[in-house]
């Protein structure tokens, strides 16, 4: 099976590019804004994520984090970002903000020392959530280069298949094995700027996904596997063509199971001990 | 003043600690089933029930380096006496089954295991899990409080963005505070290592034994040695930037203004990060600064009331243990009122002494202790970090 590799349609997202799908980042600079960040969201049909960072961080791990933060902000899923920061951490929301800024106008922040507190952060946030969604509605447009992700925490056939088949398709394929544990995998794919991403899971792993970028679960034949075979997109020994379909269903806007029970916290790149 | 007469009221739990919260906890022993965590904890909110409490963190039984001080962590987290049920989401692995085992060890008051490989989905585990809170939050409503001694206040010592009046209002103010408490026979916990380094002799001065104050000299020098080791000097890198705009100028004068949380009195022990205390006293944790990391090694100890000055405030707070927010400067307590509890910008002011102050803070601690939500908890502000020695792509 083929995709319709010359019609596959996304949305255009500044110099994001064109994605698969059209989200909007509520982004907390810090663990202390996200617990807000996940009100706003909820109120106003954003993703976000918690995480433990922005703050305490040291060495290699300042630029490291903001980068990550950066590269979050610039993925082609994303339509427009809300930053919230407090207002005193390590990574500052407002010079994040300035930088991406820069790059798509479509951002804008927020502080919570300077909002009023958490009431008029969470008012503020909705507001500016909602502004932002008004001033860049979606605005479809051809994915003329798709790029496609593959999480291999453990060896399979079926993902050396799918990526020869996708690379005969012309389809930018990045696979990321690095660790056992699909959600650093995940960050590293995030970075490379993938539209979606195959998750072949460690045998004792379940499925999991990431805020924004639709994920694929694809079973093995483990036992923890086979015991939630329920919880994965395709089962054990799908064909070629059954990830083929699969692709082109997500893309066309069909949600993964994941993306219906929601993401977690994602897993942030650190090198270095908090202090 | 210090209203000392009003009689203490907790939850005593099998093991021999008190809780002053009668909780839920959701915890979910993996990553992956983090945002199902919250979510089922969400669910149980009514406009009548505060509902459980769940976390979220990034851990997935990586058998790394950090593997130990992270399964101290979340097996201590689970026994905190002011839960009154933690019910685990798992997959069932070893690991997990080994750190329940650990929670249960470690005094947990009750527990219910929920196994996404037993269940076969995470909407099945979700809907179980709801209805296992929901029927814990039913039993939990209908335990009593029972008349407590003042050793069952175990109350822990913090900041988190620190300004120039820190050293001068809030901190030495909560000082007072904790010094009547540990008079009282109350347990008192500084932490964050961090912020007494350029502090730590005045602090091993107050040792009752010569013993204890080689411990604090030496976990502050074992701090500064393991970041020396990443290459960076601590003295060049604190103050933050935010202490700096907030007016501190050294590391040594945040350090200064930071041990004064501590009070006077006397140092009984040092512990390390997440320990448990095992006679009434003050003592010091070797705990890093980060707020929500320091006060999740809190929880995880048994700690079950914290006190927090801020100087440029912040809305966080724990799961399970009530977090009092004191502001040290009346400007930002009138710009961010809904996130501080209490404002000790009032001796800077000129309108209270340190002593009025100290003694709201005790009052406040008791009333909290009593049932009177925080801040951080009527906003639900649930925040979790794990505290790693490493980072998370070496193991």
């Amino acid at each position: 099976m083929k995709l319709d590799i010359t019609n596959l349609n996304g949305f255009d997202h500044q110099n994001r590019g064109v994605g698969i799908r059209n989200l909007q980042l509520i982004l907390p600079s810090v663990v202390c804004s996200t617990h807000i960040s996940r009100r706003i969201a909820n109120e106003v049909g954003a993703v976000t994520f918690a995480h433990q960072h922005g703050c305490a961080i040291i060495g290699d791990d300042v630029a490291g984090i903001g980068d990550y933060f950066e590269s979050l902000a610039a993925h082609p899923n994303i339509g427009s970002v809300l930053i919230v920061g407090l207002g005193c951490e390590t990574i500052q929301g407002n010079e994040l903000a300035e930088k991406l800024v820069a790059k798509n106008s479509s951002t804008n922040y927020l502080i919570i020392q300077e909002s009023g507190g958490v009431d008029g952060t969470y008012k503020n946030g909705v507001k500016a959530a909602e502004d932002l969604q008004g001033k860049y509605p979606p605005k479809p447009a051809k994915l003329t280069s798709l790029h496609i992700g593959i999480d291999l925490s453990s060896p399979n056939l079926l993902a050396a298949e799918v990526v020869t088949s996708l690379q005969s398709q012309n389809v930018k394929v990045t696979v990321s094995s690095s660790h056992k544990n699909s959600g650093l995998n995940f960050s590293e794919l995030m970075e490379s700027g993938v539209h979606l991403i195959l998750s072949f899971p460690d045998a004792n792993q379940p499925t999991s996904g990431f805020p924004f970028i639709p994920v694929i679960n694809i079973a093995s034949d483990s036992a923890l596997h086979t015991a939630i075979a329920t919880d994965f997109d395709l089962p054990n020994k799908s064909s070629v063509d059954q990830v083929i379909e699969k692709i082109q269903e997500v893309i066309d806007g069909a949600g993964t199971k994941v993306e219906k029970v929601g993401a977690g916290e994602i897993i942030t790149p650190r090198v270095v001990r908090s202090v | 003043m210090f209203n000392t007469k009003v009689e203490l009221k907790g939850y005593q739990r099998p093991n021999g600690l008190w809780g002053f919260r009668n909780h839920v906890l959701i915890l979910p022993l993996h990553s992956a089933l983090s945002a199902s965590a919250r979510n089922i904890a969400d669910a149980t909110v009514t406009k009548d029930s505060y509902g459980a409490v769940g976390i979220s963190h990034d851990w997935s039984g990586e058998s790394d380096s950090d593997y130990a001080r992270i399964f101290k962590t979340i097996s201590g987290f689970a026994a905190n006496p002011n839960i009154y049920a933690t019910v685990f989401l798992t997959i069932n692995t070893p690991v997990e089954i080994d750190l329940i085992e650990a929670a249960v060890n470690f005094g947990a008051n009750k527990i219910e295991v929920i196994n996404l490989a037993a269940l076969g989905s995470m909407e099945k585990l979700f809907e179980v899990a709801v209805d296992a809170a929901n029927r814990l939050l039913v039993e939990a409503a209908n335990e009593h409080r029972h008349l407590a001694p003042w050793s069952a206040i175990r109350l822990g010592l913090e900041c988190g963005g620190s300004d120039a009046l820190s050293g001068i209002t809030a901190n030495p103010a909560l000082g007072v505070a904790s010094d009547h408490l540990v008079a009282l026979g109350a347990y008192s916990v500084l932490g964050e290592t961090t912020e007494i380094l350029g502090a730590e002799h005045l602090l091993a001065a107050r040792a009752t034994d010569p013993e204890v104050g080689k411990q604090i000299v030496e976990t502050v020098a074992r701090y500064e040695r393991s970041i020396n080791y990443e290459g960076i000097d601590m003295r060049g890198a604190q103050p933050s930037r935010g202490n700096i705009e907030g007016g501190l100028t050294t590391l040594e004068e945040k350090s200064l203004g930071a041990a004064k949380k501590a009070g006077n009195a006397p140092f009984t022990g040092v512990l390390d990060f997440a320990d448990r205390a095992d006679k009434p006293g003050l003592y010091f944790m070797d705990t890093p600064g980060h707020d929500i990391e320091q006060l999740t090694g809190f929880a995880a100890s048994g700690i079950n009331i914290v006190v927090f000055t801020s100087g440029r405030g912040t809305p966080t707070g724990s799961a399970t243990v009530p977090t009092i927010k004191v502001s040290t400067n009346t400007q930002m307590f009138d710009s961010i009122p809904d996130l501080i509890d209490l404002n000790a910008g009032s001796i800077a002011d000129g309108t209270e002494s340190l002593e009025e102050v100290g003694a709201r803070i005790f009052n406040e601690i008791v009333e909290v202790a009593n049932g009177r939500l925080t801040r951080a908890e009527t906003g639900r502000h649930h925040e979790f970090s794990l505290s790693r020695m490493y980072g998370t792509v070496i193991s």
